[in-house]
Parts: C-alpha cells; structure tokens; sequence
C-alpha cells in the first residue's frame, strides 16, 4: 500500500521541476539555562520538560504529503551548543552550509547575538522560545518571531480582568530580569485598560525574618484595603505555586500560577489540538505533553513548510515574501488563520488562559475588537510599535 | 446478538422507506442524537456511543448510520424505531464517512491515525488502509463508486483514491484546513470546504484541478471571520447552501454561474446544513450556541432556531 503511494509521489516528484533541498537547521543550547533544574526547588515543571525539536520533525512528517506533491524537498537538522561561547562558530558553520532558515530555540540575549553576527544577508531566522518585547524592538530584519511576545501574554491576561471586573490588582514579581520584564508588560497592558495597580511589591524566596515584608505571603499581599486578584511574574515558579490561598485578602492569584496565558495547552478540546496533541504524545514517546516551546517550534516549521509548498514560487525571495504576508494564512490549530505582523515581525496568534487542566479563555476574548484584525488586540500595535 | 436482531428485522419487514419525515440531531458533548418531528416537536433523544459526529441514512432510508468518534464505533439506529440496532467497529475517532454506491463499503476517515478505512458492511471487516495526509476528515464517494476524494485537515489537500486499487492516485493542493465536499449533479465539479482560508475551492473533476475559488464576506465581518465547512446542494444544482462558521451566516449561491445570492443569518458557528427533500426548508446546525435554525428557502429567511443537545455536529432529514 505505502509502496503504491509512494510510486505515485515518485512519479510526481519527477515531473515537478527542481528537485534542490531546503535546508533548515534548529538552533538551541545545551544546557538551556532557562531550564536548569538546580533553579528550581522540587521536581516542579520548571517550563519546557524536553527538547523541542521533536516538534519540527512533527511539523514535517504532518505536511510531507503536501511538501512531496510539490515536489520540495526538507533537510533538517537539530544543533546543540555548550555555552554562548560556542555560538558564533555554529552559527556561522550552519549559514556556510547553505540552511535556508535557522529555528532558534534560544534566549533573548543569544538569539539577539545570532541575529547581529548574521547581518541583512544571513538565513531567514525564527526565534520560537523568547518572548522578551525587547527582542522584538530590536527589529532585526531576517527575525520573525512565533513565540508569543510577553506584551501578548499581558495582554490575553489583562482582557480577562477587564472581562472578569477586576479592576484593582496587587502585582507581585520576583527579582530576575525575566520577572521584571513581565511585570512591566502586565502594567503596559493594564494601562491600556485602565485596570488600577494597587501596588507592585518585589517578592523573596528567603525565609530571611529581615526581609519579612517580601518573603511572608500575608505581609507580602496584606496592608492594602482592596484588591480582585494578584498578578504574579515568577519564572522560575517556587514561590508563586505556594501563594494561591494563602493571600491576605482571599483573592484569585493569576499569571504564574492557577491562570496562567500561554501559546498552547493539552487541554485545548477544539480546532483539532486534540488530534495535536495526541500525534505529539504518540510521537514524543515518553508520555511527556506538548508545551508552549514545543508548539511556538511546531509553527515556526510550519509556516516555513507552508510558505515553501503554497507560494507557488521557486524565488527564495518570493517564497520569504509570501511567507511574510496575509496570504500565508496559516493553521496553527487554534481556531484561526495565523500570520506575521509587518511593523515587528511577530506571528499573530489566540493566546490560551490555562489552569492545571482547563482552558478558561482564549483571548482576544469576544468583545475585544480592532480596527483591522482582531488578533492585533494582542500585543504592541502599529501605530504604539518603534524599533530602538 | 444486536446482528440477530437486526436481521430479524430486516425479516421480518420489507426494507421500504418510511418516510418518517424526521429530523436527526447528533451532538457530540451530550453523546446522543436529538429525534424531531416533522413540525420539529422534539420526540425522543438516543443515547449513543461517546462522541457522535456524522451520519448517513442507508439508500431506503430504513437506517441512520452514526459514527462516534470517542468510542471507535459506527452505530445503526432504525429509523422507525429510534433503536440502536446495530453496531460496526472502526479505527480510532472515526469522524465523517460514506458508502460505496452499492452499500456493500463503508469508507470512513480515522482523525487520529491518518488513514482512510474501508470496512465491508456485512462482515465488518476492514478490507483495506489507505494512508491519508494527517486529520483526514471530509469523504465522498463518486457516483460510480470508483473514486474516492478525502481532505487531510493539516496537508491542505485533497487526497484522490482509486477504489479498485486502494491507493491515493492524485493530490489536489486546496486552502487551508479543508473540511467537507459537495458533488454537483451535472457540472462535474468538486466542491470543498477550506474552513481556515475562508474560501469554497471548485475542483474539475475531469482535471483534477481547482477551476475557481470562492470567497464570501457578510456585511459587518471580517474575511478571517468567515470559517466555511458545511455545504448543501438542491438535487438539479441550481442553488447551493455554504455554512459560514464564525460568521455566523450561511451563503445562498448560485449552483451554476456560483454568484452569492444572498446571505442569511442564523446561529453561531454554522456547520452542518441539510434540505428537506421538497427543498423548502434549509436545517443549519449551531455548533456553538447549541440549536438549529430553519431557513425558509423561498425568502431566504430564518423562520425558527431550536434548541438541541451539545455541541451539535450533523444533521440528517428522512423525508
């Protein structure tokens, strides 16, 4: 039966004019400082639990049959460096190699580093784990971006509160740069909806009785008359797992924990995640779930796969144009047709509000418009975006 | 034991339409399939397997074949005695199917597991696998029963199978995430649903190539509003009926020319749609808002939305 099939691609493909290779290569470390397990306390799922590539080879095998029909053929391969240190070498060696496309599965800083050490006329990047809006700003022209920007994430959140009527909210943070930033987004975000900070108080993970005031829940969330719920950026997860319940005032606690906006969740029940999610499980073989990061590389691979069979197009140039425009309309198998935004080059997307187990929402939530598409209610708009 | 029973059934009466005139609701989340009247009174609610999802009415209309995606299973319920009477077994999440021309196949698509079953009737059998691109999901079958045409949801394409041979003889490339089909009478066109490219790809059936593209906008939405997936076609093709999804309208076309006549607004998210045999009446299911709505086909206006189990995905008329 399969030989039969693939007769009938075999004589296709021959028909079908070039038959050159697209190259493409993801990029990652390892160790992934973001995921040490030393930071984390105990055995908590500390973001992603396995390497994402798993994702892009799923991405293949899911449009093979329609990358075969034209006649386009894939090479893929997965790189793994040490340290920073070690990059520009690799970098350099996958560009010289002839990759077409780099998925990069980096923190911002080094994806920010790749970036520049390509110039203008590198491979066509895909940054899919950094959410950093600064990376963004950055406005580096050969990176698009299929990670969620943390404005996005702020943003999908804050619609809920102003859905929900809550209006007033404590904002807790830890105090790494990621927490920092993602505390910044959120007041951006809830600025633009007039939602009222009460206070924005920096949290301590000692029991140091010094530092009281930071590391004691009930002082921490106490002396304040009012507020409907506590925002919490906690990268690293160990003390916001331990506030829900335990606030001074009995409120809900979201962001980190409990509600949590995200790309993707294994509990999206509609517009075929389950089927998703289920070829991901089968395929990863070790009963780990489909993260964020797994997703955001799913897409990246995706969009290029898409863009390489649909444009109809032989020109790299043409292929990065229409990968780059509305036509692209891509299935991202949440509900609604996906595309990159000009003015910062970041894949517009529904952004899920996650429990353990439920989605509660998708954001934009019904009611939240725009001028031209609603996905843009979504993260920094045109006329709000500069470069810096 | 369910197999004694239906043969001695089908024994024991001639197997002759009964024209019950009734309308079939399958729903999904509730697990069973709404039974209306004529009038549209709701008289009775089956309890099926987990998860039901299309259905087809047998060639007399005797049997309504349902096939349930959660529990691998395509049950057979009498149309005159709203009874299961039968169950046949299927790869994992059947979703749509249909029969050969003479009954004897069913060809159903597995969403999980990418492959399009063919299962015979009497033995309950599974003849033959074909491999589909991944979510297969729309399935029609040729008049002559010597082609089937089957969407993969995540290859964008439409997978063109040889009967005989059992294998994908052709691939049309279509829009994104194509979902349903309609066969017109006479035209010789292939029509499919791309739900997330918001476009009605007309394939030449002769060719095997798309002829033409059609997209829709309702006044007061926007194109990535418009998630078309279910379709309806009047018997001699002169006028087509096209669910618009999120937007929350059905498309009137012209079947021939395929110019818009007209836009009616009915439930949200419109999937399925059917037309009682006279053709007076269009059925359009809300998947989610949980009702139906009747559309009056002569002043193309909704008349009635009634309420039905949930998350309702086909509906079927025997009349």
């Amino acid at each position: 039966m399969r030989i039969v099939i693939i007769i009938a691609f075999a004589l296709w493909s021959s028909i079908a004019a070039a038959q050159e290779v697209v190259s493409i290569a993801l990029l990652g470390l390892d160790p992934d400082p973001r995921y040490d397990e030393a930071i984390a306390y105990a055995r908590i799922e500390n973001g992603r639990q396995g390497d994402p590539q798993i994702a892009a080879r799923m991405a293949m095998e899911d449009l093979l049959l329609l990358t075969d029909a034209r006649g386009v053929n894939i090479g893929f391969s997965a790189v793994r460096v040490a340290d920073e240190a070690a990059l520009p070498t690799a970098t350099r060696q996958l560009a010289d190699s002839g990759n077409r496309y780099l998925i990069l599965d980096l923190p911002a800083k080094e994806a920010d580093a790749v970036a520049v050490a390509l110039g203008p006329n590198g491979p066509l990047l895909i940054n899919t784990t950094a959410p950093e809006d600064w990376l963004r700003r950055r406005c580096h022209a050969r990176m698009l971006h299929t990670a969620a920007s943390d404005r996005m994430i702020a943003d999908a959140l804050v619609q809920h509160f102003v859905k929900m009527r809550w209006e007033r909210v404590l904002v807790l943070h830890g105090k790494t740069d990621r927490d920092i930033a993602r505390a910044a987004s959120f007041a951006e975000a809830a600025a633009r909806f007039r939602l009222r900070i009460v206070a924005t108080r920096e949290f301590d993970l000692s029991t140091n009785p010094a530092l009281r005031e930071q590391n004691n829940v009930a002082l921490l969330t106490g002396d304040i008359r009012e507020y409907d719920a506590v925002f919490i950026a906690d990268s690293f997860g160990e003390f916001s797992r331990y506030l829900p319940y335990r606030t001074a005032l009995p409120r809900p606690v979201v962001g980190a924990t409990d509600l949590v906006p995200l790309e993707w969740h294994w509990s999206l029940e509609r517009y075929g995640a389950p089927q998703v999610n289920s070829r991901f499980e089968t395929a990863v073989g070790d009963s780990r779930r489909m993260t964020w990061q797994d997703w955001s590389v799913w897409i990246a691979m995706r969009a290029l796969l898409t863009a390489e069979a649909k444009s109809l197009e032989r020109d790299p140039n043409a292929i990065e144009a229409f990968l780059r425009s509305d036509a692209l309309r891509l299935d991202g198998s949440k509900g609604a047709q996906l595309s990159f935004r000009p003015w910062d080059n970041q894949l517009r997307q529904p952004i899920l509000l996650a429990t353990a187990n439920a989605i509660i929402g998708m954001a934009p939530l019904e009611g939240f418009l725009h001028q031209t598409n609603t996905l843009d209610s979504l993260g920094v708009d045109a006329p709000e975006f500069a470069c810096d | 034991m369910l197999r004694a029973i239906l043969v001695a059934l089908i024994a024991a009466t001639p197997a002759m339409a009964r024209d019950t005139g009734r309308i079939f609701v399958s729903n999904e989340r509730s697990h069973d399939v709404w039974v209306f009247s004529p009038d549209f009174e709701h008289i009775a609610t089956i309890e099926t397997s987990r998860r039901p999802r299309d259905m087809k009415l047998n060639a007399d209309r005797t049997l309504l074949y349902v096939a349930c995606g959660d529990d691998d299973v395509i049950e057979v319920i009498d149309v005159e005695t709203l009874e299961i009477v039968d169950s046949i077994p299927t790869g994992p999440s059947p979703e749509v199917f249909e029969f050969s021309p003479d009954e004897s196949l069913i060809y159903v698509s597995n969403e999980e597991d990418s492959m399009l079953e063919i299962i015979e009737v009497d033995s309950r059998i599974v003849i033959h696998d074909v491999a589909t691109g991944a979510e297969p999901e729309g399935v029609i079958t040729s008049e002559d029963g010597s082609t089937v045409y089957v969407t993969s949801e995540v290859a964008d394409m439409v997978h063109v199978i040889d009967t005989e041979a059992g294998a994908v003889i052709d691939n049309i490339i279509v829009g994104t995430r194509p979902r349903r089909f309609i066969l017109t009478p006479d035209t010789n066109e292939l029509w499919v649903s791309a739900e997330l490219s918001s476009e009605i790809c007309i394939i030449d059936r002769a060719r095997l190539e798309i002829k033409e593209v059609l997209q829709f906008l309702p006044p007061g939405f926007r194109p990535e509003d418009v998630t078309p997936v279910g379709m309806a076609l009047t018997a001699d093709g002169a006028r087509g009926y096209i669910s618009l999804g999120r937007a929350n309208h059905v498309a009137v076309i012209d079947g021939f020319t395929h110019e818009l006549i007209d836009y009616v607004l009915v439930g949200r998210r419109a999937w399925s749609i059917a037309l009682t045999r006279d053709e007076t009446l269009a059925v359009v299911v809300n998947g989610l808002s949980d009702d139906i709505t009747l559309i009056d086909t002569a002043s193309l206006r909704p008349i009635r939305s009634i309420p039905v189990g949930q998350v309702p995905h086909t509906v079927v008329i025997d009349d």
